[in-house]
């Protein structure tokens, strides 16, 4: 009797280990994703406007570039803390 | 250093006839940079008018766009020649006399026969268009006009028609639109031209030719073969022209240039009726051997002296003064602002940390090799200086991954028959063994980069301030970039009060004092309020900005985050070309493993080559945006003026 209980206690924590790690993969995985999409949306206005700029004057590039990566940050964020959930 | 070049601004005044010989031996220098001569009424400028060209130069203009008509027809482009001899000036200006006009000629007669060619092709073409759809119709082209009491109908319909009048009709059916061509009475023409609408009837023109419409489309390929047979041989002789005269045109259009832009110096000046004036800056170092020939070139009949300067009020030019090795930064400066006169300029600095901060990311032996082989061997392809300046930034990031990849024990995502020296970046990715990825000691280690950047950026920004602002402004911006600096290390305290981790200095068992805090806490918390104030004295909407010093510091832990995503590209790569196609295959090999182990070689290669490129564009944009969002904007403004001297860099030509 004792032994089975120890053997289904033993199996239901494996289980849940098992489920603990697929939950911090989800929850890497959410990070890593929705921040890229925030990023994403972030980027898209900047962008078309700083190709717009760069069209009418090309000494824009370098300022254009750095106002289109500023929402980067985010992405990078979600990436820290997807690596930090896994390892 | 870390400054622009030294820069004095010259007077140089002298009477009119000195002009020419001034001009030229200012050009030669190529060192002056001319302030040029607005005619506003400026003060000790009263009387002065802008100058005249010196003579000869329309016609030397005329010279010019005629070389860069040929050049543009005949596809010449300086930067793509590499000089072989150059030419003498002199012998230059005859040989343009006696040889340009004709193959001005030459190249101008060819280009208009191959334009006219070409508009005749358009049309036969246009024609064979034409005539395509009657092709399918059993009449010869001349049976369709010339009739009196009828009239022809051709065009698409969506479906055949039957007409209610006396007509004559041929129906093809095509693949998308049936051709129909309709002979009618020309009284019922009306009645037609409705019925035809009502079936949505598309009208073609029919074409005016006699003859069968096969043989019409015969004739037009025949003429089209013969004309593009000719378009080729002027093709041909224009290369011909192009191989043997392309040094030549390339040496006139630099000799002619350089001559136009000196004969329209002038233009720059302030003049009176007997003499001339000209401002301009040149480099304090050389501002003695340039008055000393210009003194040497007149005779002694010149004044040329050095005007006292405000550095601060003037725009003076900015000219690199870097060592040799951060010369190829200066590309990615001039992509983002060339510094101002009296501002530090970073280059130098950038120069260092870029391709450190390139090599962590990817710090890969295997794409270090291979962007340093893509560097050399692209150098021939790319002429211009900023291309070359490019490939040289990208090579020194290159030899720097290298050296990371060496620390990192990475080749192409294997691991070098050593253990990480550094920080391990192995992920556990198919089944390796191994402790995996040093994740928090190298975030640990990101953290402390950027908060070492950033100090630096704030300290910068402090020395620039108080080099270029005045009074009470100057105080405030100097204080309020303390602000910035105490609120950054105040928090960084607070948090080593309480918690201690590693790689970071521990303040844990500090005494507590009160509320169950430590001292440090407290310093920590004294030293973000003393920020907070320093900020808000100087402005109080910028204490909005607090949340930024750490989402700034934070955002150094992209060096190990793009990096560690490369390295799990490469890894996945590598697991799924040789842990899942090829190795399996091996153990046991057959026909069909073959093919899979192509696929694998494949995946490989493909895979390799799209992470190497990624790690270009993460290594590079990630690494030069830290220097562009986090670290410039803590000091750097920018805005110089280019230093662009009167003059040119000589390639094919010599005195």
């Amino acid at each position: 009797m004792a032994a089975e209980v120890v053997a289904i206690a033993a199996t239901d924590l494996a289980t849940i280990q098992a489920s603990q790690m697929g939950m911090k993969a989800i929850g890497a995985g959410l990070a890593v994703g929705l921040t890229g999409i925030g990023t994403g949306v972030a980027e898209m206005g900047i962008g078309a406007a700083a190709v717009g700029a760069i069209a009418e004057n090309k000494d824009f590039f370098g300022l254009g570039l750095l106002f289109t990566v500023i929402p980067e940050t985010i992405v990078i964020f979600g990436l820290v803390v997807g690596l930090l959930l896994l390892f | 250093m870390l400054k622009p070049k030294q820069m004095s601004r010259l007077l140089i005044a002298a009477s009119r006839d000195q002009m020419a010989p001034v001009i030229t031996e200012l050009y030669r220098h190529n060192l002056f940079h001319i302030e040029e001569f607005v005619d506003q009424g400026q003060e000790g400028y009263e009387g002065f008018k802008i100058g005249t060209p010196l003579p000869g130069a329309s016609e030397k203009s005329t010279d010019l766009i005629k070389v860069r008509a040929i050049t543009n027809a005949i596809a010449v482009r300086g930067d793509d020649i590499d000089s072989v001899k150059t030419c003498q000036r002199a012998e230059l200006k005859s040989k343009i006399e006696r040889e340009l006009p004709a193959l001005e000629r030459d190249v101008e007669d060819l280009t208009v026969r191959r334009s006219k060619l070409d508009t005749k092709l358009k049309e036969y073409e246009q024609k064979i268009v034409e005539i395509t759809p009657f092709a399918s119709v059993p009449v010869d082209l001349d049976l369709y006009h010339g009739y009196t009491r009828f009239t022809a109908f051709a065009g698409y319909v969506p479906h055949e028609i039957t007409l209610s009048v006396p007509n004559e009709m041929f129906f093809s059916k095509g693949k998308e639109k049936n051709f129909l061509v309709v002979i009618v009475q020309t009284e019922q023409r009306g009645e037609v031209e409705r019925t035809l609408q009502e079936a949505g009837f598309q009208s073609v023109t029919i074409p005016d030719e006699t003859g069968s419409p096969q043989s019409r489309i015969d004739y037009y390929s025949g003429q089209i073969a013969s004309l593009t047979k000719e378009i080729a041989e002027i093709n041909g002789k224009l290369a011909g022209v192009r191989q043997k005269h392309a040094e030549f045109l390339a040496a006139c259009e630099e000799f002619l240039k350089s001559e136009v832009e000196q004969t329209e110096a002038p233009l720059r000046f302030a003049t009176t009726k007997q003499t001339f004036v000209a401002e301009g800056w040149v480099p304090s170092d050389k501002v003695e051997e340039v008055s000393n020939s210009l003194v040497q070139a007149t005779g002694g009949k010149i004044y040329v002296t050095v005007l006292p300067t405000d550095y601060e009020h003037d725009a003076v030019p900015v000219e690199y003064n870097n060592p040799d090795f951060a010369k190829p930064a200066q590309m990615l400066m001039d992509v983002y602002s060339r510094p101002k006169y009296t501002e530090v300029d970073p280059t130098l600095m950038l120069a260092i940390v870029f391709p450190i901060f390139f090599g962590l990311i990817l710090g890969d032996v295997g794409y270090g090799l291979l962007l340093l082989i893509m560097c050399f061997g692209l150098r021939k392809m790319m002429k211009g200086e900023d291309g070359q300046m490019f490939l040289k930034v990208l090579r020194n990031a290159s030899i720097m991954s290298i050296i990371f990849g060496l620390l990192f024990s990475e080749f192409l995502g294997f691991s070098l028959p050593w253990a990480p020296i550094i920080f391990s970046r192995h992920l556990l990715i198919g089944g390796g063994g191994g402790h995996g990825p040093a994740i928090p000691a190298l975030m640990i280690m990101s953290i402390w980069i950027g908060i070492l950047h950033i100090t630096l950026g704030r300290v910068l920004g402090m020395y620039n301030h108080a080099k270029q602002d005045h009074g009470i402004h100057r105080t405030k911006a100097v204080v309020a970039n303390f602000g910035w600096l105490a609120v950054m290390w105040g928090i960084l305290i607070a948090i080593w009060s309480n918690v201690a981790m590693p790689y970071m200095f521990n303040l844990t068992h500090l005494p507590v004092v009160a509320l169950g805090f430590n001292v440090g806490t407290f310093v920590g918390g004294a030293l973000i309020l003393i920020g907070v104030i320093c900020i808000a004295w100087d402005s109080v909407l910028e204490v909005i900005e607090l949340p930024t010093i750490i989402s700034h510091v934070l955002s150094y832990a992209r060096l190990v985050a793009v990096g560690l995503s490369s390295v799990a590209i490469a890894m996945v790569v590598n697991y799924m070309a040789i842990g899942m196609f090829i190795k399996p295959q091996l153990a046991n090999l057959t026909i069909v493993g073959v093919f899979i182990i192509l696929v694998g070689v494949i995946i490989f290669l493909l895979g390799h080559t799209l992470n190497l490129a990624l790690g270009i564009l993460g290594g590079g944009l990630h690494s030069i945006r830290l220097h562009y969002v986090e670290f410039f904007t803590k000091f750097y403004k920018g805005g110089g003026k280019k230093y662009i001297p009167f003059g040119m860099k000589r390639k094919f030509t010599e005195d």
